[in-house]
């Protein structure tokens, strides 16, 4: 909790897609940000409310989107941060949050139909 | 100043060294380690002597006579041997119990097996500032209630129950009153006669005492029957068999004896620094504060977070030693069931923070809290998704 990588914004731009997902009544919820440049991940930020398991899931996840395509932005499965971070699997269902943000952000690709930020 | 600000004390506190001193005086081959029990010789009597003198302290801190005090393991058995002891022997009189909602489980557990065993309770609800109104309780008491349990200051965000008001609704029904006092002890004035306490559950550790050691103060006059919960030895009256550790009563009884002549200029300090710290971080948005803003003891401070998830805000504060809005104990993640009597959402309850101050907090203590408290709810805040708690984006 210390060091968050990747919290915050990325400057407004072309190409920015955004996935939402969770609700703050429920403990969790995520808004993340991917630059997307030649159909990769360039750059990814994120804002999150829960607990230090989410947030540090949603901070790893910045990274680990890095490079990634919509396919594998869209199949991406919440059990990868839980084997990476071992999440205990009381935290489990929150990642599921995490992985809801992932996917709402592939439907928004650019292309795929969808609005952008 | 220690690498962690502990801001604890209401779960415990550390041991005074004057008390260790009387307790290491207790414990060697050449102190007064002797069972208290076997006065046919002289360490034995030494033994006893000094549990005596114990005993004396802690009735003095409220207003007992020592024969009024039985040594427990700490508040929790004291509850239970007030509740179960009572409801067990009284049995014939009625089977009607009232306590509420926001009590320790020390006493909603015990209440609950009463249940099982066929008794019935009243939870009574406190208003939005965790009060409990003493014209609440009278107004629930029948011809066949016989016990009401009541505690005197909530561990968990600190508000004074009337238990004098409660005391005497109670004695004009003929209804026993047990007060748990384990966080008021030696931190605010306890007369059990001038407020009709029946049964008054103490501990040692929330006093700058050792943990394991506690006493139940019973009511003599008229003598009040209880059911003792341990068989054995028949020592304290035969109301709790079990040799008595004189190290750890002596130990409870010097800790009392220094909060007897230090709870006046205490609670001022105290309060003083509870209230610099509320002013410190009251200037956050989206910060409340929990219970009474008057009846309330000095040592503790809950306050509730909007937009910050408590156990995050936690982590983020390694350097301090605070306690979050979950249920009793940091152990389980369920939102605190007195925040939620105070009609708290889950949410909130978690976005909760407990500050509890003792002896040993200094000035330096509270301004670096405040400090750290307010930054790193500003930083969790910074990355919070849009339209999260008060005061954001």
């Amino acid at each position: 909790m210390r060091t968050l990588a990747g919290a915050g914004d990325l400057p407004a731009g072309p190409g920015i897609v955004c996935g939402v997902a969770g609700d703050v009544e429920q403990g969790a919820r995520v808004r993340f940000e991917l630059q997307v440049e030649d159909g990769k991940v360039a750059e990814a930020r994120f804002r999150a409310f829960g607990c230090p398991h989410f947030v540090a899931a949603a901070s790893w996840l910045t990274d680990r989107l890095r490079g990634a395509g919509r396919s594998e932005v869209e199949n991406w499965d919440w059990r990868e941060a839980a084997e990476a971070l071992e999440v205990p699997p009381a935290k489990s269902g929150r990642l599921l949050t995490l992985q809801d943000a992932v996917r709402d952000a592939a439907r928004n690709w650019p292309g795929a139909g969808q609005s952008t930020v | 100043m220690s690498t962690v600000v502990y801001l604890d004390n209401a779960a415990t506190t550390p041991v005074d060294p004057r008390v260790i001193e009387i307790m290491l005086e207790c414990c060697g081959p050449d102190g007064d380690f002797a069972n208290p029990s076997a006065v046919g010789h002289e360490p034995g009597r030494r033994a006893r002597s000094r549990v005596e003198q114990a005993r004396a302290e802690v009735a003095r801190l409220v207003g007992a006579t020592p024969e009024q005090i039985v040594w427990t393991s700490g508040a929790t058995e004291a509850d239970n041997l007030a509740l179960f002891g009572a409801a067990r022997f009284h049995r014939s009189r009625g089977r009607h119990i009232v306590t509420s909602r926001t009590e320790h489980p020390a006493v909603l557990d015990p209440c609950r097996q009463l249940e099982r065993e066929g008794f019935e309770v009243t939870y009574l609800k406190p208003g939005a500032d965790g009060i409990v109104a003493p014209g609440q309780v009278a107004a629930v008491l029948r011809d066949d209630t016989i016990l009401v349990s009541i505690m005197h200051v909530n561990n968990e965000i600190g508000v004074v129950q009337d238990i004098g008001a409660v005391g005497r609704a109670c004695r004009a029904r003929g209804v026993l009153l047990h007060v748990d006092a384990a966080q008021s002890a030696g931190k605010l004035p306890i007369d059990i006669e001038r407020d009709c306490v029946d049964l008054l559950a103490l501990t040692a550790h929330k006093v700058h005492g050792p943990k394991g050691v506690g006493a139940l103060c019973v009511r003599r006059e008229p003598r009040l029957g209880l059911v003792p919960l341990l068989y054995g030895g028949g020592q304290e009256r035969g109301l709790r068999s079990g040799t008595v550790p004189t190290h750890q009563v002596a130990g409870m009884g010097r800790a009392f004896a220094i909060a007897a002549e230090q709870m006046a200029a205490e609670a001022t300090r105290i309060g003083a620094l509870r209230e610099r710290l509320w002013a410190a971080l009251a200037a956050l948005p989206g910060l409340r504060l929990n219970g009474h803003p008057v009846h309330r003891v000095p040592g503790i401070l809950s306050v509730t977070v909007d937009g910050v998830e408590g156990e995050s805000l936690l982590q983020s504060l390694p350097d301090l030693a605070v306690a979050s809005g979950s249920a009793c104990a940091s152990t389980n993640a369920e939102p605190s069931y007195v925040l939620r009597a105070l009609g708290h959402s889950d949410r909130l309850a978690q976005s909760t923070l407990r500050l509890s101050l003792g002896r040993f907090t200094t000035c330096e203590h509270i301004d670096y809290a405040a400090r750290r408290v307010r930054q790193e709810v500003e930083r969790l805040r910074a990355i919070a998704p849009p339209g999260v708690g008060a005061g954001q984006r």
